[in-house]
């Protein structure tokens, strides 16, 4: 950084290249999310001339890979993966040469023994400098094991005498929240919280940061973002796609787990919570963990009434018949997993008393869709408007996917003579309003957490509230069969239990 | 769709009863783009329509080539269905050819939506063009222009250079210079280790290939504002230790794009040269301070990402307009 600043061609270049050299080491390297995501996203942050000059890549994993093989699987996942398309030479050369390969056990000494020597390796030869990131893609049944040898192996923070060390922790942190203490309590034997990446790819999303840019860079929405104004929010996390091939685990997690508890509380966080007093992550994460702190439990006897579970049944995805849940490989034939979950918590603070914040979340529904609908309250007065006319609340919605972007419904005259009221829609795409293409968030996300910056990184105190807010219906779902499963339809809106739990309120969900 | 009409109060009735066949949601910016070359003009158009696609903007093209047969055309982008969002980019092209200056102000005030950044994209080689410039100049808040686009030589430069000495408050961007970012990002680099800082102040010639002119120029004009250096002839600069830095220009292979640098210092040469991927740069050091080869890419350098930054960047770029002139010193 000191160089950069003394040096005079610097005077006025922007560079996002990252300044610190690293090794990254990906735990669980033949996996799925590797070859999908991380990769790819390490890929483009080279093509993007972001990585640092003096970079390694480790894949760690059981399976058995030479170093070029496991170049060759990765030149192949980023062919078939990467948002810009094959990877060439000569820079695919280039590459290469970062990437090496540790077959070994998430529990065995020697195999940390061999990582050690890999990284030391990237020091002396690639100048990496000993700082470390440690990215777990793995189960979270081995995180723990993970963590120890790193430590027993020299490879954690205490014994890091030249550089930095760092952890990345994918979701799900646990899996209950008596899980997640214990998790946390064998990480942070390790790593000290600032170390600690708990990584929610929806927080690297474009739409998702642009909600504190909307809130508190615009004078406009802030006077109105409470209960004074706001009916009530509906959250949708909408997935088209089913289990794919992560039947096994999804049918041990389901929807509430899968999705409620993370991505879907950390937008409800950003969403309501006060205004942070700086930008720093200290300062967000402070905001995030409070409003959190001010969901009202559920109580275990209204678990029926505040939240509602479906699961998947065949039907048709685009017009193509898909399977049942029950059908999907490694699903138990009489699973009682949710894959639809409905929620509904209040909040109980000055801002947002009295009003309802609707979440859900599932999987093979009509559309894939996640926003954000903030809905304000009725007009006060009806002035305007023949009989005929609807006059619809004003909703402010931020969309996250596939469409980034915000749209604000408003009533408007029809032009004619009669003072006819319409209903319509101003929209702001991401795409289109700024010319660029959102950068996938892992991409935003790896190279946040190389720069050390936490800020879209989830902190322990707020994944322990968020597993306390789920526990009550989580408990009571794990313990009592829904007789009704499968309750919906593939291609559909999800069960007729979530459209009553909003009708009892007279209200009803956006469409998906 | 077409629009045949002998007046301007006429087109522009016809404009805007077609643009009112889709509404603008969102809009920003005004792009205003004059050409007056044949030989670019579909280049030019294919970049214009790019950003309107890609950009919830108003884009009027004057086109004063003659090619457009006397007539309006008027693009929009109509709701897709598909998609809640709408992708808004209408563009208006006029035959600028049948007006005189005063009907293309008209033009511009009657379409472009006001409250938003208007940018002018100035291609423009006849000097019977001058009027309209003078014109449309100040209804705009930047101007952009290619000094690179249609010329090898640095004719077109110097006029860039003449036009800031003489204007200098004119929000100005030249996209021969945005170009080339990746490339003072990549030289800035060999001297980002402390250690090799005063290698700066011993370099003693330069070297440089490019396909245009503008290219050499503004990276020499770069270096030389960065490090104190002035222009002393056309080929060379003095450094504040009055010693002279040689400096080499050779013309060669694809028009607006750097293909070689070697900066010589007392003790190392430091080459930077485009690899067979010319997205991609390989750099190394010979001599004292050696160092292997390094590949550094080329990222965002095509033209429809440089008007978007040309957009995005508002207000003066005071490193561009320092550069500027010391080109401007340079050429003489």
């Amino acid at each position: 950084m000191t160089s950069t600043l003394v040096n005079p061609l610097r005077k006025g270049l922007v560079s996002s290249r990252i300044t610190d050299p690293c090794s990254i080491v990906f735990f669980g390297a033949s996996g799925d999310l590797t070859k999908r995501m991380l990769m790819p996203a390490l890929w483009n942050l080279r093509l993007a001339d972001i990585l640092p000059e003096h970079y390694g890549i480790v894949g760690f994993s059981r399976s058995q890979f030479s170093d070029d093989e496991f170049r060759d699987a990765m030149h192949e996942a980023i062919d078939e993966f990467s948002r810009t398309g094959p990877a060439k030479d000569p820079l695919w050369s280039d590459f290469a040469k970062h990437v090496s390969y540790v077959s070994g056990k998430f529990d065995d000494p020697a195999s940390f023994a061999t990582l050690r020597e890999a990284l030391e390796r990237n020091d002396r030869e690639l100048g990496t400098g000993g700082n470390r990131l440690f990215y777990l893609s793995t189960p979270p049944s081995v995180f723990a094991a993970i963590v120890e040898q790193l430590d027993a192996a020299g490879l954690g923070p205490r014994d890091n005498k030249t550089g930095w060390s760092r952890i990345i922790v994918e979701k799900p942190f646990g899996t209950d929240l008596d899980s997640a203490r214990a998790l946390q309590a064998e990480v942070s034997k390790v790593f000290d919280e600032k170390l600690i990446y708990r990584i929610d790819h929806y927080l690297g999303k474009e739409p998702v940061q642009d909600i504190m840019a909307l809130r508190f860079a615009n004078v406009i929405f802030e006077p109105i973002w409470n209960r004074r104004y706001v009916d009530s929010v509906q959250i949708t996390a909408a997935e088209t796609v089913g289990v794919e091939q992560r039947g096994g685990y999804y049918d041990n997690a389901g929807a509430l787990r899968d999705m409620i508890q993370n991505h879907v509380m950390n937008l409800l966080a950003l969403v309501a919570m006060e205004p942070p007093v700086a930008s720093d992550a200290d300062s967000i994460r402070d905001e995030k963990y409070k409003v959190l702190r001010a969901v009202r439990p559920i109580e275990a006897n209204r678990v029926t009434l505040d939240a509602a579970r479906g699961q998947y049944d065949a039907g048709s995805i685009g017009g193509k018949p898909v399977p049942g849940y029950r059908e999907e490989p490694d699903v138990r034939p009489d699973s009682n997993t949710e894959t639809y979950a409905a929620v509904k918590l209040w909040i109980d603070n000055w801002r947002w008393a009295d009003v309802p914040f609707y979440l859900r979340s599932g999987k093979r529904l009509g559309h894939k869709n996640s926003e954000i609908a903030i809905r304000f309250r009725s007009l006060p007065h009806r002035l305007f408007g023949e009989a005929g006319d609807a006059l619809d609340n004003n909703v402010l919605v931020m969309k996250i996917q596939p469409e980034e972007g915000i749209s604000l419904r408003f009533n408007a005259k029809v032009p004619g003579p009669k003072m006819h009221i319409r209903s319509v829609s101003m929209d702001f795409n991401y795409g289109t309003g700024f010319g660029v293409v959102s950068a996938p968030a892992y991409e935003r996300l790896i190279g946040d957490a190389m720069r050390g910056d936490a800020t879209l990184f989830t902190r322990w105190d707020a994944v322990e509230t968020a597993w306390q807010i789920v526990m009550p219906i989580l408990d009571r779902w794990l313990n009592t069969i829904d007789e009704s499963f499968p309750n919906y339809s593939a291609g559909s809106q999800g069960p007729p239990s979530s459209d009553r739990m909003l009708a009892m309120d007279d209200r009803e969900w956006r469409k998906i | 769709m077409n629009l045949e009409s002998s007046t301007v109060a006429a087109s522009l009735d016809a404009i805007r009863a077609e643009l009112s066949r889709t509404k603008l949601s969102t809009s920003t910016l005004n792009f205003i783009v004059w050409i007056d070359d044949p030989n670019r003009r579909d280049w030019i158009l294919e970049r214009a329509a790019k950003l309107s696609r890609k950009h919830p903007s108003f884009t009027l093209v004057l086109d004063n080539t003659g090619a457009d047969g006397g007539s309006a055309t008027v693009t929009t982008c109509p709701r897709d269905p598909e998609s809640h969002f709408t992708v808004q980019g209408e563009q208006v092209r006029i035959d600028a050819s049948r007006f005189g200056a005063e009907a293309l102000v008209e033009y511009v005030t009657a379409l472009c939506p006001s409250g938003v950044p208007t940018l002018l994209w100035w291609s423009g080689i006849r000097e019977s063009s001058r009027p309209a410039f003078e014109a449309l100049l100040p209804l705009s808040d930047t101007l952009l222009v290619d000094s690179s686009g249609a010329v090898r030589d640095e004719s077109a430069l110097r006029l860039v250079a003449d036009f800031h000495r003489a204007r200098p408050t004119v929000v100005l961007r030249d996209l021969a210079w945005m170009r080339l970012s990746p490339w003072q990002d990549m030289i800035a680099n060999f001297f980002d280790n402390p250690a090799l800082l005063n290698e700066l102040y011993t370099i003693r010639k330069l070297y440089i290939t490019s396909g245009s002119a503008s290219e050499a120029l503004y990276l020499g004009g770069w270096l030389a504002s960065r490090l104190g250096w002035t222009a002393s002839g056309r080929d060379a600069f003095t450094d504040a230790q009055g010693k002279e830095i040689s400096f080499s220009r050779t013309i060669d292979g694809e028009i607006r794009r750097v293909h070689s640098i070697c900066l010589d210092s007392d003790t190392s040469w430091y080459h930077g040269e485009v690899t067979e991927d010319p997205t991609v740069v390989s750099i190394w050091v010979e001599g004292d301070h050696a160092r292997e080869v390094r590949l550094f890419p080329l990222p965002a350098i095509d033209t429809a990402s440089l008007i978007e930054r040309a957009i995005l960047e508002q207000g003066p770029d005071e490193m561009f307009e320092t550069s500027l002139r010391t080109v401007g010193t340079l050429l003489g």
